[in-house]
């Protein structure tokens, strides 16, 4: 393991300080950037469809709110006394792999694996966010345990997110974590696997009692969690009945029909209750006929299908029981966040509250954006992580609350900054040129883009890697 | 593709919006004539030279000479964006317009008839301008490029009592418009994950018309005072014309997707209800030295533009309705004409000009704003000859808005400067 060296004080200059705070709005330190450091997961890395890449690191919330309050990104080559905001780049198409891309009828993982390009930084990153972390790992694990994932090249066995945080004597810490206290319960549609509301909140007290104690003066930001099943295409996409290549229920003598599921310690096949969420990671279960009841097995196009009048596992529906399980247990975490933020006179972020209004169309000057599987820009296509787009909403609610929290005007980030053509306009004149793509290829392409269907399957589900 | 459709319906929100920036707030245009401008358009109760066909008609009756009044107005106009930094898409980009000079054009003629008579004929532009901003425009997706043309043809008679002291003046307006809309669709791009501009869409209506009226009176209770009023009623012009709409690639398989999904090139109709105004002036000689004051108010009636509806002829999921809302507003002038010598006047002008337009509606297509404008101008005169030549500054007052309906926040900082001339011919 490597032996941490002492890390020189970084310089303090050259770097925009949004206005240092003024004690009258009562939040803790100061809005000081000039040590900027992030605790998160893998939404504060930047993941998105299944990857970590350079392409869209510099999207996670941290690096976001870093270029708003005018600090730099380091480059690979950058040193450990530059004043930057060091993210742990790794080359394209990223880890653990490439991105899960749609190529016109499908979606397809790009191939291949990129490798961490700053293994050698002589500090701690600044974003030191670990895809997959929980509240509980963010202070147990270093990167050196086999069960650290990412953490591996994030960490780097140097210690866990929360020492090397402090290793930085930073002057403003932003966290946001506890997502995957229960993400990794309902990707795996078991409530037995959720973090206990009260290991979390001890946890994260333990937490913010190690970052204050170590950084006493520092500024800090905190966010809620998001609580609303319909948001995220992972629990909102698919119906829990059977349904067609356009997503839409098929109605057999003016009904429904509920999918098949085995439920948990029980032989017995079940229709789902109504109301069960049917978890979009298992569409390609589906489209081999898993879920669909036995009385299919008869009825084309459902015949045709190799595993018609299967049923799915209990691990793939999340009943209405179980929701309530998941709701009532993240509605307790936020209570913690919420609570220990007020007690200790942190600003904190409405996170929450943002993935309800993500619902509705996201509008911006003529642009129309929405939670939609594939097509909507706001979700990734792994169903779960955000787009560049996304982390960036995300990003100018930390920056709402930074700004009402400590008096400060940094500016939100822009989505313009996601805009194909920022440069100077190359007209359109009549070319109608479009890459060459199969008539099927372009049936299909339509028909998913105009209803969000995947007519073929996805590659098989692989482990959640958050 | 759901957002793709909303962004289709997004394009009509605009359409054929009219153009402003102008400088009679608005769209409308008080340039009309380079005395009246370098006295800050405070003309009712003057209207001595031909031009007084725009500003009271009543006025012509007080030329007792045939004579051709021709000329101009060079406007040049800036206008500096700053986005909102409370704005998700605003915040941090900043816009501008790119250089223009418009010109729109006046020529009048009026030829007395008897002692009491005066027929005259005009060509004005009442109305007009146009908002281009320079690219990359992130504003671009709401309007690139938005032009509102107006001509005007004006036959008019003035009547006026023996003794001069009351004159009574009627017009029949023929108003010629023409209207250009320029923006770009854009769409999330699932092939790149970016929000990739899909195509331009080109508005462009035909020159469609419509007749109004307008009249005057100009009293002189003594040798020293003088009262004009001059109104202008409202009208609507209806416009037919073409959209047309070409693909931008992307250079991803998205471009299958717009092919298959753009709407054809196809007619369009939509109208606007332009204001009436009313103008009523005091002038006064009183103060000697060849002074001449006026203090004019004008009364416009912008809340007749309450929406603006467009409709397509083959593509109606397109159609859509606009909310303006505008209210009516006063704009208050005063001008000085002082004799400087035999051949020569000079002239000063102020005015104040409230805009019409709520903070809802301002944006890339018309970002209004109360204004103050200066204005300064001479006129020589020898024998049959005139000529006057003004210069104008007219500055915006900051305007910004946080309640955009186009979700498109942010401030304008507009400023212009114009120039007129006129030359004229006494026979």
């Amino acid at each position: 393991m490597t032996r941490i060296r002492s890390f020189a004080r970084i310089a303090a200059a050259a770097v925009l300080v949004a206005a240092l705070a003024v004690p009258s709005f009562a939040a803790r330190g100061s809005a000081d950037f000039t040590r900027f450091v992030a605790i998160g997961d893998s939404y504060g890395a930047g993941f998105e469809a299944g990857s970590l890449n350079q392409t869209h690191q510099p999207f996670g919330w941290p690096a976001i709110i870093a270029r708003q309050v005018g600090l730099q990104i380091c480059p690979p080559t950058a040193s450990a006394t530059d004043n930057c905001f060091a993210i742990p780049l790794i080359s394209n198409p990223g880890l653990p792999g490439g991105e899960l891309v749609f190529n016109g009828s499908t979606l397809v993982t790009v191939p291949g694996s990129g490798v961490p390009l700053m293994l050698g930084f002589g500090r701690p990153y600044n974003n030191l966010s670990v895809p997959g972390y929980t509240v509980g790992a963010v202070q147990a694990l270093t990167g050196a345990e086999p069960t650290s994932g990412l953490g591996q090249v994030i960490l780097r066995g140097l210690g866990t997110e929360v020492q090397q945080a402090i290793a930085l004597h930073p002057t403003f810490i932003a966290i946001w974590i506890g997502g995957n206290d229960f993400l990794g319960a309902v990707s795996a549609g078991d409530p037995t696997k959720l973090t206990p509301p009260a290991t979390f909140a001890a946890q994260y007290k333990a937490m913010l009692d190690a970052l204050t104690a170590g950084a006493p003066n520092a500024g800090m930001v905190l966010g809620t969690l998001p609580a609303n099943f319909a948001t995220s295409p992972l629990t909102s996409r698919l119906p829990a009945v059977v349904f067609d290549q356009n997503f839409q229920p098929v109605i057999v003598g003016g009904n429904q029909i509920p999918l098949f599921y085995l439920p948990a310690g029980s032989n017995t096949p079940a229709p789902v209750p109504p109301g069960s969420i049917f978890l979009l990671s298992s569409l390609s279960r589906y489209q081999q006929g898993f879920g669909l009841p036995p009385n299919l097995k008869a009825v084309p196009p459902f015949s045709l299908l190799p595993h018609t009048g299967e049923p799915l596992t209990d691990a793939e529906i999340i009943t209405p029981a179980e929701q309530k399980v998941f709701s009532d247990t993240i509605t307790a975490y936020n209570a913690t966040i919420t609570s220990e933020a007020s007690a200790r006179q942190i600003p904190l972020a409405d996170i929450k509250g943002l993935f309800d209004r993500l619902l509705q169309p996201q509008l911006f000057g003529g642009v129309g954006l929405t939670n939609t599987w594939i097509s909507g820009g706001l979700f990734s296509n792994d169903g779960v992580h955000l787009t560049d787009i996304g982390y960036t909403l995300f990003a100018n609610e930390y920056i709402k609350a930074i700004n009402s929290g400590y008096g400060t005007q940094i500016p939100l980030a822009s989505v313009a900054a996601t805009f194909q053509n920022n440069g100077q306009f190359t007209g359109f004149g009549d070319n109608k040129g479009y890459a060459i793509v199969s008539p099927e290829a372009a049936e299909a392409m339509t028909s998913i883009l105009n209803s969000a269907s995947v007519p073929a399957p996805l590659p098989p589900r692989r482990r959640a890697n958050h | 593709m759901r957002s793709s459709r909303k962004s289709w319906l997004l394009i009509s929100a605009a359409l054929l919006i009219v153009s402003g920036a102008a400088y009679g707030s608005g769209f409308a245009l008080f340039e009309q004539g380079a005395k009246a401008t370098a006295m800050g358009g405070a003309f009712a109760a003057t209207a001595d030279d031909p031009s007084a066909i725009f500003y009271n008609v009543a006025g012509i009756a007080q030329q007792r000479k045939a004579e051709f009044l021709v000329g101009g107005t060079a406007i040049n106009f800036s206008n500096e964006f700053r986005g909102d930094p409370s704005d998700p898409l605003t915040s941090g980009t900043t816009g501008r317009y790119r250089a223009h000079t418009f010109i729109p054009p006046n020529a009048y003629f009026v030829l007395p008839v008897g002692s009491n008579l005066t027929f005259g004929v005009g060509v004005m532009t009442p109305y007009g301008l146009r908002t281009n901003w320079a690219e990359p425009w992130v504003g671009r997706f709401i309007s690139r490029d938005a032009n509102i043309k107006v001509l005007s043809v004006e036959p008019a008679v003035a009547w006026q009592t023996s003794d001069g002291r009351f004159a009574l003046g009627v017009g029949a307006e023929y108003r010629r418009s023409h209207v250009v809309l320029n923006r770009n669709n854009a769409a999330f791009n699932p092939f790149n994950g970016q929000i990739s501009d899909t195509a331009n869409a080109y508005l462009n209506s035909d020159w469609d018309s419509a007749w109004g009226w307008n009249a005057g009176l100009l009293f002189k209770p003594s040798d020293a005072f003088r009262v004009g009023l001059a109104y202008r009623p409202g009208m609507t012009i209806d416009y037919k014309g073409s959209a047309h709409f070409t693909q931008i690639p992307t250079n991803t398989p998205l471009d299958v997707l717009v092919a298959s999904q753009l709407p054809p090139d196809q007619g369009i109709a939509t109208s606007i209800n332009y204001p009436a105004v009313l103008s009523g002036g005091i002038a006064t000689s009183a103060i000697g030295h060849g002074w001449d004051l006026e203090a004019d108010v004008t009364h416009t009636t912008w809340s007749r533009f309450k929406s603006l509806d467009v409709s397509f002829a083959t593509t109606t999921a397109l159609n859509f309705t606009r909310a303006e809302n505008w209210k009516d507003t006063y704009s208050y002038r005063i001008g000085a004409n002082k004799k400087a010598s035999e051949n020569w006047d000079v002239r000063f002008g102020a005015l104040y000009d409230q805009n019409p337009e709520p903070a809802e509606v301002v944006g890339p297509l018309l970002p209004d704003s109360d204004r103050i404008g200066v204005s300064f101008g001479v006129g020589y005169h020898h024998g049959p000859w005139v000529l006057d030549l003004t210069e104008f500054a007219l500055h915006f007052k900051n305007r910004s808005t946080n309640v955009s309906s186009d979700n498109f926040n942010g401030s304008y900082k507009t400023d212009a400067n114009l120039i007129s001339i006129n030359f004229g011919y006494r026979f």
